[in-house]
């Protein structure tokens, strides 16, 4: 079986710089897969071509073998490959739970004809979303805070509730970027085992950017290094380690 | 001062805060739950009143047919601003649509043959004959006040008016407590992250613009039939604003919000008026008119200062990040 996504020679240019310059690789099902690099390696960017946010020059996307690279970012996520953003974007002037209502595909209430012919399956559908947050609120231990605007939590509230959001959306993958960004130790461990348990309970991918390079090591069990652009290893994290090229690549050549 | 204690005065304050009420309700629409800056939403109110007249004096339909398109006409018409321009980012989507406005104000004096020209309706028909779109609409006021036992055309007009109001205030009011406006204060707080949770934000804008548009429409077409006669000048830019201004009395994002701003906005507007006395009387009628601007300006200044949510609307969403 092909891997879940294949990234295949993405070039990405703007103006004269090639931010990406001709990128391949793949994430395995299942897997939680590192995207690291140093500043300006083109993970962002990268990023923002697998979630349909920027279109590449040339190059494929292949998410369960259909190219997703030319589809804006609202059909990418339907077709379950969702992002999270370095500041967990919650929509601050909205409630927790609202928060949470929004993470659906096809809802029928969300529509004006559905609203007008079908209001009985979008009162439906809106009680099944309702259980649904509340018991992911409940996991992440933000259920007290459900009425609250979502703009009152702190940054650390924010990630989990940005995670369980992602979960509403029951992807097959996710893309989280730099989660450990600004993170209490304590919530760095509580971070970690949600995603560890989000890949063994609901069978969830991840592709991971992350600066953080002790979390990578622990968490991730493949690692896709990029530099100018381009993939400059691929390997399990002892590999990674063992990789020369990588640390020339972190730390300059003569370090 | 005799004018002050007439009823009729204040009735036609109270239409006109009613006329406004549904114009501004388009603008509460786009901006207070889709975040959608719209400076021009005048233009729809032209199409409305325009189509209307138009298909009533030069085609023959009747005014029962021709309303509802006029306001289908600006509906369109707000959707097909969105399609070119919505993509802009937001401030330049602003500056875009003061620009259409402006060009359906410049089109309406300029396109003699459709419009009447600068003349306004009265020109719509042949040249030598004074042109009438309103002969079914006050048939049927006269109806109406009959109906309601009324001796003024006012009072019934009033009526008319705050009806259809209500009536749009409160499908409006349904329609953002849905799931489907969840959506748009999604996009409203941040776009990005609504496209990330699938929402296709270019389709919901395009229907909160359209759905604005076609309000502004409804406003279009009262308007004309209170005054029985329109040209290009009743649509400046002005009239765009004074629809803001009404937004920000009244508090952005609440849809009853919007009365409240527009009957404020509109003893305002009257009230000062009757600024005749020292030292107003010291200028002449004609400049205390500005004076007038001035004095609203300054109040809405205040307000901002003051109160920046607006007398209804929710402070905590003015501060929150």
């Amino acid at each position: 079986m092909s891997a879940l996504l294949e990234v295949e020679d993405v070039v990405r240019t703007f103006g004269g710089v090639r931010a990406v310059d001709g990128a391949s690789f793949g994430v395995e099902r299942n897997s939680i897969t590192a995207l690291i690099g140093p500043n300006g390696a083109g993970k962002s960017t990268l990023f923002a071509i697998i979630a349909g946010s920027l279109r590449p020059d040339t190059g494929k996307v292949l998410f369960d073998e259909h190219r997703i690279d030319r589809k804006s970012a609202y059909r990418v996520a339907r077709a379950g490959v969702v992002r999270t953003y370095q500041s967990a974007r919650v929509l601050t002037r909205m409630t927790v739970l609202e928060n949470l209502l929004l993470a659906s595909f096809g809802h029928p209430g969300e529509r004006l004809t559905g609203i007008a012919l079908r209001p009985r399956a979008a009162r439906e559908r809106d009680r099944v979303l309702h259980r649904q947050a509340r018991e992911l609120l409940a996991l992440v231990g933000l259920e007290s805070y459900e009425r609250e605007y979502a703009g009152t939590l702190s940054g650390g509230q924010r990630k989990l509730l940005d995670l369980v959001r992602v979960l509403m959306l029951r992807p097959s993958l996710v893309l989280l970027d730099e989660p450990m960004a600004g993170v209490s130790p304590t919530l760095r461990v509580q971070l970690l085992e949600h995603i560890l348990a989000m890949r063994r309970d609901r069978g969830i991918t991840f592709l991971i950017v992350e600066h953080d390079l002790d979390f990578v090591m622990q968490a991730a069990d493949r690692v896709v290094v990029m530099n100018q652009g381009r993939v400059l290893a691929a390997g399990s994290p002892d590999e990674i380690r063992a990789n020369e090229d990588v640390v020339d690549a972190y730390l300059g050549k003569r370090h | 001062m005799n004018v002050l204690a007439s009823g009729s005065f204040w009735a036609f304050v109270a239409v006109v805060a009613g006329i406004y009420t549904i114009l501004a309700l388009g603008l509460q629409l786009q901006f207070g739950f889709a975040g959608l800056l719209n400076f021009g939403q005048v233009a729809f109110m032209a199409i409305g009143a325009y189509t209307m007249a138009i298909l009533v004096v030069k085609e023959g339909w009747s005014m029962w047919l021709a309303a509802p398109l006029g306001v289908i006409a600006a509906g369109v018409g707000g959707a097909l601003l969105g399609v070119t321009t919505l993509r802009l980012r937001a401030d330049y989507f602003a500056i875009v649509t003061i620009v259409f406005s402006e060009i359906i104000r410049y089109v309406a004096t300029n396109e003699n043959n459709l419009t009447g020209g600068s003349q306004g309706t009265i020109a719509l028909g042949k040249v030598g004959t004074a042109s009438q779109y309103n002969g079914e609409w006050a048939s049927f006021q006269t109806r109406v006040q009959h109906a309601l036992g009324f001796s003024s055309s006012d009072a019934t007009m009033l009526v008319l008016v705050w009806g259809v109001a209500i009536v749009l205030l409160t499908l409006t009011w349904l329609a953002v407590r849905t799931p489907w406006g969840r959506v748009l204060r999604s996009i409203r707080d941040d776009e990005d992250a609504a496209a990330s949770l699938g929402k296709n934000v270019l389709a919901y804008k395009l229907q909160a613009l359209a759905l604005g548009a076609a309000l502004g429409g409804v406003a279009g077409l009262f308007y004309a039939w209170e005054f029985s006669f329109f040209s290009p000048t009743d649509f400046e830019p002005l009239l765009t604003f004074f629809a803001w201004m009404i937004l920000l009395l009244g508090g952005v994002g609440r849809v009853f919000a919007v009365p409240v701003g527009a009957l404020v906005f509109g003893l305002i507007f009257a009230g000062t008026r009757f600024l005749n006395f020292a030292p107003f009387s010291w200028f002449a009628s004609d400049e205390r008119a500005y004076l007038r601007l001035i004095i609203i300006g300054a109040i809405i200044l205040l307000l901002v200062v003051l109160r920046p949510q607006g007398l209804l609307g929710k402070k905590r969403e003015m501060v929150l990040e």
